[in-house]
Order: structure tokens, then C-alpha cells, then sequence
């Protein structure tokens, strides 16, 4: 049927594309060792794309096609209507008043009831695929297909490069990812936030940067430090985010505010691992300070390169709040800081896909109060932040255990 | 109204008397007075009202575009196309030309198409091509035929302008000093009755069918050497044809059509846009076998010089295992013109708000230009960089795939660049030899990514910095000691001879004579021994078979080298330390080859060509090699020319840059 003539149609013009509808691939997951071990295998009844839909989807990735033309050439001939949805290009979208040309985010064939929805991905900094919001333009067609039931488009989104698999289900050959129960929990939390690009820049008209060789090489450092944070915590499987000041940098000018001194990072305290102390050892990032435990306030600091610090911020979840503790080393006072709760966004960062909170701004105001906006050289992490109360003292006889200082 | 004065810059008129008498009357009137400060009162007024409004405008309209309206698709409204011109029924356009020594306008319909009053520039002869149907403006130029060769490049101009084009000249200032015979009979032969007697000072205007009729022309004769010729005004009218007869009727496909757009759009590409038998704009060359630089991207930098990125990306598209979809043409400014070459070509474009003035626009281009490449190719490990004013060598590419892996593995490699500065037509020679440099030649190189984000890019001159983006990379604090790759025979030619710090006797002077290669599929010549050590292994086995010249003949002169070929010679020069190139200079400057800067050293030894020959010069005692230098052979020195003697007529911008 319509999947068949348009699969037809795509590889007649040489267009590598993959399944990434996720009721297909829900269905395909359960048979996958068949699949599998099977490539080639007829089957008997058509299981996975004739249940009714509105529509089937597919992934397409930029690099491998040149945007012929004759593709919709032949797909009307075919009979196919299809619809084109575009927009700027966000990979330039961080440049300083560069104006490219427009990029295909979606398309959408439609044939008789059925449709076909094309997902665009493209390859961004941070070796990652990101693909667009689809929004509809002024002057186009409302009903086209039923766009609010579609899989991809409400949220801009950011995937891993899959690895893909040559299967043949339902008598058609196609490609899916290799390990579709991953790809479908990759995409239940692919919601990718840009950068504010435009704020950064009126942020930097306000507060121009600080192009010292000081700020420079903290900036180099920093970035380096990251990207080894963030290799660390991959490979452990370890989910984080940008927090404190590296959030706010992120935030507010879409870099690294070069007078911060370190680079901060948030780990809900169920996904702490007692690996991560050793794995950073490993990677040249021997511990600072420990101060807390897994049960109550933890938090660690590393040692990058000559003065930078990687701060991690272990945070505990409530009914209605999430917190994070502080320490002071000299008199065992124990802190809290409050946030309201959020979820996990994608975002890019100094090349780096990295989490962020999704309410961005409520976590930033959380933490650093309504001026955010205005840079502060001077901070005490004791007293500065709006969302910090005390909270008691460790009891002595603890402290060779929460606090650790090498 | 007290402070009011008359714009001291405005100059003298005729109806200056009238001018004073007027601003007397409305100084002495109290009440006028009066009345003139409460509406410029109200005046203020109403614009602060509007401007507020317009910034709270703009203000909510760029809220609501950024709010993420997720849960509706229906608000998004992001760009929302403006109402395309409509299009012009009338069938008669008005033009206006008006030519004087200190401005020119072109109006037409009552609308300004050209108009330059500024001073010191736009003088001589000002070109508009109109298309016959339209009326749309496809060329605007300007030849300054107060100065040799302008007119050479008007006659090719308007040989390359399509029959049927309505053609409008108009002089400012002088035109006609460096106008010769040539350009007179072309001008003559458009129906310019004047044209063959255009002379010193004198002002004139034409308007004209290209192939067709005359639609007026007017001329003022200069009275005497000292004055200009009156200001001249034509007004006259021009009968539009249909679009069918101003367009050519090639068959139907998407390559015709990039052309039709491009043709019905812009002029002066000459046979691009011919009906009978236009010019591929598609190559299809051959793709290399293994091809290792196919996935690189390629920046080509470009500014407002349209025809030169015609000449360029012609080149480069015909260049043997070229893949278009790499390619990205970064063009400085909002330039039209630019544009419609490369969508003419099918390749992309981006284009950038310029920042900061001359030489810093330039750097913070290139700057923009390699982060977007990166950013565009975000899996690439290298980018190749060209400017508009290239010729691409048929085998770039299989050069590059050739050399490429050294700048990948050998840490002491800074670039690889296609232009060897000492290259020239009598002194390059072997097309598969390479060298190591020690000064970056830029004019098509390749990047290495690491280098451009862990290195170049986080400290990049700001913009308030005028310097020059390649003068900073060869600064030590940036190079390091690394060394570039370079061909004996260059794979670039610089043809440009108008642009920032160019001009045409600098461009005679060093670069027309720059060897070039033409040759297809050239094999590099044991590539491996580029690499760090196995180049010091080279050199030394080099020098070990050279035949020392005779030290006592003048090296200037011809017969310095004896008339042999395919030998190895050495000659030794004096070289007190590093930085000693007094003698290097003048043995450049007597050689004709480029001697502003000093490039393409290695260790104080030089390699290039003379009469076939591989010629080698070692500065002693500063380079390593002069140990090769047998004990009875003196270095030469030679003494720089007295001050006097020495000025030298290049501007010292240019001396420095090359670009």
C-alpha cells in the first residue's frame, strides 16, 4: 500500500531513509530476535504496517541525499501530494548575523488516508542528531494531515547517530535502528531546548565580554574539562546536567562565564554510582573534596587542570522540591539549596550535548534570584544564592566522613 | 532655530543669492522663529511617541516568536513571506541621466537606481544595464577610463551584455583621458554619435538598445583644460518589449531554469546567458579514485566581486573530484549579485552582517566563515579554505587527497596550502615535488580542525583589532614553529586586481607571472619524506649532491647557473642569525620573484627552479645546513640599495598582505 509506493519511490531515487515510527517499531521490538536472525524471511501476514493509522514515520539523514528535485517529480506522478516545512538553520542560528538559507525540517507525503511523515535530522557540534520543531507557516494548508497526532515535530529533539539494521518485515525492506526499545527510550526524553542566541547577544551588547587572555584560556580549560566530564559520565551511563554557574552561563550567554572559576554539574542521587570517584581518577581528575553522603547532601569536587574545579552536586527529590546540600569545611554547617522540580532537556553546549533543566528559567531564578541577568564577580555559595537555607550542623563524630578534603 | 547653520559642506550653486536671501528673511522674523521651534517641538514629540511604540512593538512581536508554542501549531507565523513587487504593466519606463564632475544619477520611473556624490570616488564612466522587459536593473559598474585599462574592461563588459539590453552611460568627473579608439568604436557602435569625440573634462550621458535603437544622448564640452563641461541632464523614454522576447527558450529542465533566473536577473556573464548556445554550468569532472579530501568542506570566502566568483567557482566545480555538497560560498555583506552565482550553480550560500571596517571585516569574516563550516560539517576533521579571486587547479583535489594524511598525523604541520609565494614561471618546475615551509602562504589551504577550535578560534583578533587574519596565524605566538605543505607549482592562481590590498600595478608586479598548474592526475613525488625527520633526511641528500656554484659571478645574472638541466646546484648566502634576510631580499628582489616579506624558508634554505635546474640557497651561519658549505666558499652578500634608490612604489599595506 502506501508505505510500499513510497518506499518504492525513495529508493528509486537512491534516498536512505529509516523507520522511526514508534507503534511499528513498538511492535517490531517484540519480534526482534526473529527479525533478526531472519533478514530475509517472508512473512505470512502483514503485522506491523497494516494496522489502521493516519500515517507511518521515517527518518532521513541530510548529509546522504543532495535535495534533488525529481524526487517530488516522481512522487507526484505517483499520485503523492506532499508538503514541505522549513526554517532556519539553527547550527547557524549561535553565529553572529550569519543569514543562511533555509533548511527542509519535514516532510509530509500523503496518499489517499495514509501519509508519510519524513523527519529531517541533521548532524549538529557534539556529534549529534537534532531534528526540528514542525511548525506549520501562514499561508499553508491546516488539514493537510491531522498534524497534531504526529510522533516528531512538537518539540525540537536530539538523538544519538543510530546504528541501523537491513530488515525485511512484512515482505518490505527497510532500515530501522538496530536496537528499537533504546531508540523509543532515547525518544521519550529527546526535547531539545536551542540555546537563547538573541538574549546572548543583548546580554553581551549590556556587559561586553571579557576578551582578556585570562578569560580566553579559562574558557579553553573549562570547555576541555566539560568534554572530559561529560566522557566520564557517558560511559558510566551516568545522567547529568548543567547546574549552578556553568546553567546559568549557558542560560544567560550561551557560554562559559569566564570569571566563574568552575564548571558545576547536577546527578539526581538515584543515578549516583560508587564508580564515579574512581572512573574520574582514571580520567585525570583526581577527588578534591567529598563533603556528605548518599543518603544526605553529597557533593563532589574534582581537580582539572591547573585551577579549574569540576563541582558535582548530587540532588534529592521531595514531594513538591528538589534540593541539593552545601558544606562548610571549617564549622561541619550543613546548607540546603531549594529548586522547584523540573525534567531534563538536550541542549548544546560549547559542542557538547548536554542536559539542562527543561524549566530553565525557574531553576535559574532559584537559584540566583530575579537579577540574574546582571553579572556578580563576588559570590559566597553560603549566603549569595536566594534558594539557601541552613540546615543544622553535621554531627562531629561524623565529620571524618562527610567532610573530605585531600 | 538660533543655532541653525547652513551646511558648510554644501557646495556653491547658482542659486546661491536666492539661498542667502531666504535664510536672511526667516532670521529676522520673531514669529516665524517662533513658529518653527514649537513644530520641531511637536516634531520630536510625535517621533519619540512613535519610536516607542515601535519598540514595544517589536519588543512583544520578538516575545511572542520566541515563546515556544508547542502546544498549538497553528500560532507559529515565523516568516511570513513579504508581498512579492507587483509587476510592472506600463510599457514606457522614464529614465532620467543626469552627468556632472562632482555627482551622477540614473533615475528610473522616478526612482533612484544610481546616484554618486560622494568625493574622491566613482569617477569616469557609469555603466547600467536594464532589462528590456522589465526594467529591472541587472548590472551596475562603474570604469574609472580616467586611468589605463578601465576601458579594456568596459569593452569586455559590454561584450558580454545580451543583445536587447537598454544600456545607460553616464560620466562623472573625467572619463575620457584613458579612453581609447577601441572603446570608442564599441560605443560608437551601440549609436553613441558622441563617443568618438569625447574628450578631457567633458560630461555626457546615453541611453541606448544594445543592438538597437538610440534612445538619447547629451553631451557638454569642457571649454577649457582647467573647467569641466556643464552638468548634463537627458530625460527621455524607453519602450519595454514583452518578456517572451527578452528571454531565451532553452529546454525545460532544473538546470535551465537556475540559468533562467539567473539571466532574467543579472548581466555581464556573457555566454552563460547566450540563447543559441549557452555555457554548461554543470562539470560532472572526474571523480578521483579514492578520494580521501571528498568529504572535506570547502569555505569559499567572498565579498561583493561577482564576476570573480563566477571565474572562481567555475574553476573549482570543474576540478577533478570535486563534491559540490561540501561546498559553502560565505559572502561578506548582503550582496545580491553574489548570491545569484552561486544559486546559478546549485551550491549553498551564507551571508554575513559585516563587523568592524577593512581589514577586520576581512578577519572577522573569515572567522565567521570557519565557525560556520564547522558548524555545518560538525563530523569534519579538516576544511578547505579558498577566497573569490582563485583559479582552482584542475588537480586540487588530487593533491590534497594525495597530502592530506600528513596534516592528519604529522603534529608539526600547520597547513597544507596550494600557492607557493616562490613559484613563478622561472622558477617552479615540478609539478609532483612539494616542499616544507615555514611561512603560511594561505590562497587555498587546508585547516585542521583541532587547530581552528582548540587554537585559532578562542583567540581570534576581536574586531577593534585592525589586523589582518592571515598576518596574526603567522605570527609565532600562533604558529609555533609548524610548518605548512606547499606544491612546487602552485595549485591556485590569484587573479584578482581590484580588492583591499590589491591594485593592478601590484598584481603585475607579483602575481601574473605565478606559475599555475594545468596538468590532470599528477602523481606527488614521494610524499612520505614531507613528514618531520624524513624531510631533514631529504634536504641533507639533497645537499649532499648538489654542485656548489661559482661563488665569484654575480647571482642576478643568468649565467650564475650554468645552461644545464634536471641538475641540483647550491649557492650559500649570508645569514648572521634567524632573522638576517638582508642579502635573501635582494638576491628575491634580482630574481623576480617575491621579495616583501620574506616566505618559504625552511630552516634558513630556500628551494626552487632556475632554468630547470633545482636551485638551492642556504643562509650561513643561521641555518643548520651550512655545515654542507665547503671551507673555500665565501656566502654572498649582497648590500641593500641606499634609501633613495630603494623606494619602492608599493604602498606599505600592500607589501605586508597579500590577500
Amino acid at each position: 500500500h502506501v508505505v510500499r509506493k513510497f518506499l518504492g519511490l525513495i529508493s528509486s531515487h537512491d534516498i536512505p531513509v529509516y523507520l522511526i515510527d514508534p507503534l511499528i517499531l513498538g511492535l517490531v521490538d517484540k519480534d526482534i530476535e526473529q527479525i533478526r536472525s531472519s533478514p530475509d524471511g517472508p512473512s505470512p501476514e502483514c503485522k506491523y504496517f497494516c494496522a489502521p493509522r493516519d500515517f507511518t514515520t521515517f527518518a532521513l539523514l541530510d548529509k546522504t541525499w543532495k535535495h534533488e528535485v525529481g524526487l517530488f517529480r516522481t512522487a507526484e506522478k505517483m499520485g503523492f501530494q506532499w508538503l514541505k516545512i522549513i526554517n532556519k538553520d539553527p547550527r547557524l542560528d549561535g553565529m553572529d548575523d550569519l543569514s543562511g538559507m533555509e533548511i527542509p525540517l519535514h516532510y509530509i507525503f500523503k496518499l489517499a488516508s495514509h501519509a508519510i511523515h519524513l523527519v529531517v535530522f541533521y548532524e549538529r557540534s557534539g556529534n549529534y542528531l537534532w531534528h526540528g520543531p514542525l511548525r506549520l507557516k501562514q499561508h499553508m494548508d491546516r488539514k493537510f494531515v491531522p498534524f497534531r497526532k504526529l510522533h516528531f515535530g512538537r518539540y525540537p529533539g536530539a538523538y544519538e547517530k543510530p546504528e541501523l539494521l537491513h530488515v525485511s518485515i512484512d515482505d518490505l525492506k527497510v532500515q530501522i535502528p538496530k536496537n528499537p526499545s533504546t531508540f523509543l527510550e532515547e525518544m521519550s526524553h529527546s526535547r531539545f531546548l536551542e540555546c537563547r542566541y538573541r538574549e546572548a547577544r543583548a546580554f553581551f551588547q549590556l556587559y561586553p565580554d571579557d576578551a582578556s587572555l585570562d578569560a580566553v584560556e579559562f574558557r579553553i580549560k573549562a570547555k576541555s574539562l566539560l568534554h572530559l566530564a561529560a566522557l566520564t559520565l557517558n560511559n558510566l551511563g551516568v545522567k547529568f546536567w548543567l547546574s549552578s554557574g556553568t546553567c546559568l552561563g549557558w542560560y544567560r550567554q550561551c557560554n562559559v562565564i569566564p570569571h566563574s572559576k568552575d564548571v558545576d554539574l547536577g546527578i539526581f542521587i538515584r543515578d549516583y554510582k560508587a564508580e564515579i570517584i574512581p572512573a574520574f581518577h582514571k580520567a585525570g581528575l583526581p577527588l578534591k573534596h567529598k563533603f556528605g553522603k548518599v543518603e544526605d547532601s553529597l557533593e563532589l569536587s574534582f581537580q582539572g587542570e591547573e585551577d579549574v574545579k569540576l563541582d558535582i552536586f548530587f540532588f534529592y527529590e521531595e514531594e513538591d522540591h528538589i534540593w541539593n546540600g552545601g558544606t562548610q569545611a571549617k564549622s561541619g554547617k550543613k546548607f540546603k539549596y531549594l529548586f522547584p522540580k523540573f525534567t531534563l532537556c538536550w541542549t548544546e553546549f560549547v559542542e557538547l550535548k548536554v542536559h539542562v533543566p527543561c524549566e530553565t528559567l525557574q531553576y535559574v531564578e532559584a537559584n540566583y534570584g530575579p537579577d540574574w541577568k546582571v553579572p556578580v564577580k563576588v559570590w559566597d555559595w553560603k549566603s549569595s544564592p536566594s534558594n539557601v537555607q541552613d540546615n543544622g550542623v553535621w554531627p562531629v563524630d561524623e565529620w571524618d566522613d562527610v567532610i573530605q578534603i585531600y | 532655530m538660533e543655532e541653525w547653520k547652513p551646511n558648510p559642506t554644501v557646495k556653491p550653486h547658482k542659486k546661491r543669492s536666492w539661498y542667502l536671501a531666504w535664510k536672511y528673511k526667516l532670521m529676522n522674523q520673531r514669529a516665524l522663529r517662533k513658529l518653527c521651534q514649537t513644530g520641531a517641538v511637536l516634531f520630536l514629540l510625535v517621533t519619540v511617541i512613535v519610536n516607542i511604540k515601535l519598540i514595544l512593538d517589536t519588543r512583544r512581536a520578538s516575545y511572542e516568536e520566541e515563546e515556544e508554542s508547542a502546544q498549538d501549531y497553528d500560532d507559529e507565523m515565523l516568516n511570513v513571506e513579504a508581498p512579492r513587487h507587483p509587476v510592472n504593466n506600463k510599457k514606457v519606463l522614464d529614465v532620467e541621466v543626469y552627468s556632472s564632475r562632482s555627482k551622477v544619477y540614473v533615475a528610473v520611473d522616478g526612482t533612484t537606481v544610481l546616484e554618486d556624490e560622494a568625493r574622491e570616488q566613482g569617477r569616469g564612466i557609469h555603466v547600467i544595464v536594464l532589462n528590456q522587459a522589465t526594467g529591472h536593473v541587472m548590472a551596475k559598474r562603474v570604469f574609472d577610463t580616467y586611468s589605463p585599462h578601465e576601458d579594456e574592461a568596459m569593452v569586455l563588459f559590454l561584450n558580454m551584455v545580451a543583445r536587447g539590453r537598454i544600456l545607460i552611460f553616464t560620466i562623472k568627473d573625467e572619463g575620457s583621458f584613458h579612453l581609447k579608439d577601441t572603446a570608442k568604436s564599441v560605443l560608437k557602435s551601440l549609436g553613441s554619435q558622441v563617443a568618438p569625440f569625447l574628450s578631457w573634462r567633458d560630461m555626457w550621458t546615453f541611453v541606448g538598445k544594445k543592438g538597437g535603437e538610440v534612445y538619447g544622448e547629451k553631451h557638454a564640452k569642457s571649454p577649457a583644460l582647467s573647467t569641466w563641461g556643464d552638468p548634463v541632464l537627458l530625460k527621455t523614454e524607453v519602450h519595454l518589449t514583452s518578456v517572451e522576447d527578452a528571454e531565451c527558450h532553452w529546454p525545460e529542465t532544473e538546470l535551465n531554469r537556475r540559468r533562467k533566473r539567473f539571466c532574467s536577473k543579472v548581466e555581464g556573464y556573457g555566454s552563460v546567458c547566450s540563447c543559441k548556445d549557452p555555457t554548461p554550468i554543470e562539470f560532472n569532472p572526474d571523480p578521483l579514485k579514492d578520494n580521501k579530501v571528498f568529504d572535506v568542506p570547502v569555505a569559499v570566502i567572498a565579498g561583493n566581486r561577482p564576476n570573480y566568483l563566477y571565474r572562481m567557482l567555475r574553476s573549482l566545480l570543474s576540478a577533478q573530484g570535486v563534491n559540490p555538497q561540501m561546498i559553502t560560498v560565505f559572502i561578506d555583506g548582503y550582496y545580491e549579485e553574489p548570491m545569484d552565482v552561486v544559486e546559478l550553480f546549485g551550491l549553498s550560500g551564507i551571508q554575513h552582517t559585516p563587523i568592524s571596517i577593512k581589514n577586520a571585516r576581512v578577519s572577522q569574516h573569515y572567522k565567521a566563515s570557519l565557525t560556520a563550516t564547522f558548524n555545518l560539517f560538525p563530523d569534519a576533521k579538516f576544511a578547505v579554505v579558498l577566497e573569490e579571486d582563485l583559479d582552482i587547479s584542475v588537480d586540487f583535489f588530487s593533491f590534497l587527497s594525495q597530502s592530506i594524511h600528513l596534516l592528519e598525523e604529522d603534529e608539526s604541520l600547520y597547513c597544507i596550502s596550494a600557492w607557493n609565494d616562490q613559484g613563478y614561471e622561472h622558477t617552479a618546475e615540478d609539478p609532483s615535488l612539494l616542499y616544507r615551509v615555514e611561512t603560511m602562504p594561505g590562497l587555498g589551504w587546508v585547516l585542521r580542525k583541532s587547530l581552528y577550535k582548540d587554537e585559532l578560534e578562542p583567540k581570534w583578533p576581536t574586531p577593534e583589532k585592525l589586523w589582518d587574519w592571515d598576518m596574526w596565524m603567522r605570527m609565532p605566538e600562533q604558529r609555533k614553529g609548524r610548518e605548512c605543505i606547499i606544491p612546487d607549482i602552485s595549485r591556485s592562481y590569484h587573479f584578482g586586481i581590484v580588492g583591499l590590498n590589491m591594485n593592478g600595478y601590484f598584481h603585475e608586479a607579483y602575481f601574473k607571472k605565478h606559475k599555475f598548474n594545468t596538468v590532470p592526475n599528477v602523481q606527488l613525488k614521494n610524499v612520505e619524506s614531507l613528514r618531520k625527520d624524513a624531510y631533514e633526511t631529504e634536504i641533507h641528500r639533497l645537499l649532499g649532491e648538489a654542485e656548489v656554484l661559482d661563488h665569484s659571478k654575480n647571482p642576478c645574472e643568468d649565467s650564475f647557473v650554468p645552461d644545464t638541466e634536471g641538475k641540483v646546484y647550491v649557492m650559500f648566502i649570508r645569514m648572521e642569525q634567524e632573522a638576517d634576510f638582508t642579502t635573501w631580499t635582494q638576491l628575491a628582489k634580482c630574481l623576480h620573484i617575491w621579495d616583501l616579506d620574506v616566505r618559504g624558508n625552511h630552516k634558513g634554505l630556500w628551494r626552487l627552479f632556475r632554468k630547470k635546474n633545482h636551485f638551492l640557497v642556504v643562509g650561513v651561519p643561521a641555518s643548520p645546513y651550512s655545515s654542507k658549505k665547503p671551507s673555500s666558499v665565501t656566502p654572498i652578500y649582497m648590500e641593500p640599495p641606499a634609501k633613495e634608490e630603494g623606494a619602492v612604489a608599493v604602498p606599505a599595506v600592500a607589501a605586508a598582505e597579500q590577500t
